[in-house]
């Protein structure tokens, strides 16, 4: 029995050691058996890296991204297949269920293939267009290797990406050159918020077809940094999506390719760039989890020493309006096998709201310490002066990373009748707090003066009328 | 007050004349300051003494209770209930001795035939009492 225990433990905690966040499976698709040997390097690093990966072709008649209504597999790699249609087990909304049970998708696109119209309606339906004709590919003629594309220029050599804005971070970042062989550009509309570019082509690139037999490219697709090469897409829940545009720079010619940029000599990272690739939509970097969740009541320096109980109640479900409250909230980044301290980039910070249907703080969280794989932020503020059900509420959103929701409910409740300051600590009142007092001085003097003056002539004079 | 310790110190008997010959020659003068100095004459003459206590002391509640309007007015409301706390204890003090001003007044006798002094100005102490208690809670 303890046997049996001990070896589910050690099946679990196998498990748990996978690369990914979320889990281990791993389907390649690839309808082409004899195309396996130009994947073989990705495929054994991910491998390496912990996936059980499986291999099916799109007309294999097990094949199906769900089992018993979950997703069967937790990842998907999309490898591009001659023929045009995927069959009816990755249909567009199939697809897009996936996405929806925080399953994750890469496509990988070929210009040398007719894109599957499922994969062409899936990523319309995602807001990222392709161009709609076979062969259509990336061009630049000025970073291209001279080595391997001298005379069509499209064999695009670029630096790895830079950080999308001064305020994220860089998954992507690298020293050195990647090689985009005949790639497939995408450019993402500007209705979604949830798209993100991952490597823009140069601004020399364009996208043009090579079977228009025009001396002039007239009406090109797109052109310079709407261009993207790599586009990734994470939904709300966290699914993340990652179109690439050229298969090729996927496979095993062009991990550690001899390149000449300019006439200079170097050396392609693909490898690298795909493993940053991967780890990035397998949810193995740029995941978040939050930790304690922690708020309670700062009663003052002095109260809290007097008191017997010198840690204060977490998370009380009331709290009174103008009341002190500390907030505090664990979160970590996983980073490929471990959890490590999440750091936000520098100009950008994790924000506390205190809502009642619109927030009526909102508040900067600063790192307080750091824990082994965890970073505590914190702040404290005085609730508002308005009582009713309040959230403490973290949405924290962003390109390349998961999001963050988190709330929990609290009560704030009006001044109790004992708890408003006596009238003689508001000197404002103490102008009537003399007017009741003259009033009730001058009272005693008028009844002592009655009771004095009264008996002799008041009684005869009555007893006269 | 020093007018009236003033008016009230001569004796009684010369003031009737006085008032007397001040109407007459009120009716034939139409000047308002012989009228206010006929009715003057004449309160401080017919008016017994009780009730010009209670006069005094209603003039004094007049002017804590004007004052501390004007001061809510001019300076701000604050805290509000320590207005009204300060201005209705004067303000009910005001009603309260008027009160006791109309039950033991000689001239509403025929009215009040069956509440002795004792028993108003009894009830006066217990309402003005309670009028405090509650103003002193109020402004907390």
């Amino acid at each position: 029995m303890r046997g049996l225990f001990s070896f589910l433990l050690f099946a679990l905690l196998g498990a748990v050691q996978a690369a990914s966040y979320t889990g281990s499976r791993l389907l390649v698709v690839l309808e082409d058996e004899s195309e396996r040997e130009k994947y073989s390097v990705l495929l054994e690093d991910l491998t390496a890296r912990g996936y059980h990966t499986t291999i099916e072709s799109p007309k294999s008649e097990s094949l199906s991204l769900f089992k018993h209504g979950e997703r069967g597999y937790d990842h998907v790699i999309l490898l591009p297949a001659k023929s045009k249609g995927l069959g009816p087990a990755l249909t567009a909304n199939n697809f897009l269920d996936f996405l929806k049970k925080e399953g994750n998708v890469i496509v990988a696109l070929s210009s040398e293939y007719a894109t599957p119209t499922a994969v062409q309606s899936l990523l319309l339906e995602l807001d990222i267009h392709i161009p709609s004709d076979k062969g259509a590919l990336v061009v630049d003629h000025f970073n291209y290797d001279s080595a391997s594309a001298s005379e069509k220029h499209d064999v695009l050599l670029l630096p790895y990406p830079a950080a999308l804005k001064p305020d994220l971070k860089n998954y992507f970042g690298g020293d050195g050159f990647i090689a985009f062989p005949r790639a497939v550009g995408q450019t993402l509309g500007n209705e979604s918020p949830l798209t993100a570019p991952i490597l823009r082509a140069p601004s020399t690139a364009y996208s043009y077809n090579p079977k228009d037999e025009a001396d002039v490219v007239e009406d090109p697709f797109a052109v310079g940094t709407q261009l993207n090469l790599v586009s990734a897409l994470q939904a709300r829940n966290s699914a993340r999506l990652t179109v690439v545009g050229s298969a090729e720079s996927l496979q095993n010619k062009w991990f550690a390719e001899k390149a000449t940029l300019a006439g200079k000599a170097v050396k392609t990272e693909n490898r690298d760039f795909a493993k940053k690739l991967t780890a990035w939509t397998f949810k193995e970097t740029g995941v978040l989890k939050v930790g304690k969740f922690v708020h309670y009541l700062d009663d003052g320096v002095s109260k809290r020493i007097n008191t017997s109980a010198a840690i204060p109640e977490h998370n009380p479900t009331i709290y009174r309006i103008k009341n002190d409250v500390h907030f505090a909230v664990e979160i970590s980044e996983y980073s490929y096998d471990h959890l490590t301290p999440f750091v936000p980039a520098p100009s950008d910070a994790v924000q506390l709201e205190f809502s009642m249907l619109s927030p009526f703080h909102r508040l900067n969280l600063t790192p307080i310490s750091h824990t082994a794989n965890a970073t505590l932020f914190g702040v404290s503020f005085k609730t508002p002066d308005q009582h009713g059900i309040f959230n403490f509420y973290i949405n924290y959103r962003r390109p390349f990373l998961t999001n963050i929701e988190e709330k929990r409910q609290v009560t704030v409740r009006h001044f109790a009748h004992d708890e408003w300051p006596r009238s003689w600590q508001i000197s404002a009142a103490w102008v009537w707090i003399a007017g009741i007092g003259v009033t009730v001085a001058g009272w005693l003097a008028f009844v002592a003066v009655w009771l004095y003056s009264a008996p002799t002539m008041e009684r005869s004079g009555k007893k006269t009328q | 007050m020093p007018p009236k310790s003033r008016a009230s110190a001569p004796p009684a008997p010369p003031l009737p004349a006085k008032s007397s010959s001040a109407s007459k020659s009120g009716g034939g003068s139409t000047s308002a300051q012989d009228i206010v100095q006929g009715i003057w004459s004449k309160y401080t003459a017919k008016t017994p003494q009780r009730v010009k206590l209670l006069d005094s002391f209603l003039a004094f509640l007049v002017v804590v209770g004007v004052l501390q309007f004007v001061y809510c007015v001019v300076v701000g409301n604050f805290p509000f209930n320590a207005f009204l706390s300060g201005f209705s204890a004067t303000v009910g003090q005001f009603v309260l001795t008027a009160s006791l001003r109309i039950q033991t007044n000689p001239e509403n006798k025929a009215e009040f035939e069956n509440t002795s002094h004792e028993r108003a100005f009894a009830d006066f102490i217990f309402a003005s009492m309670l009028l405090h208690f509650f103003c002193v809670n109020f402004i907390n």
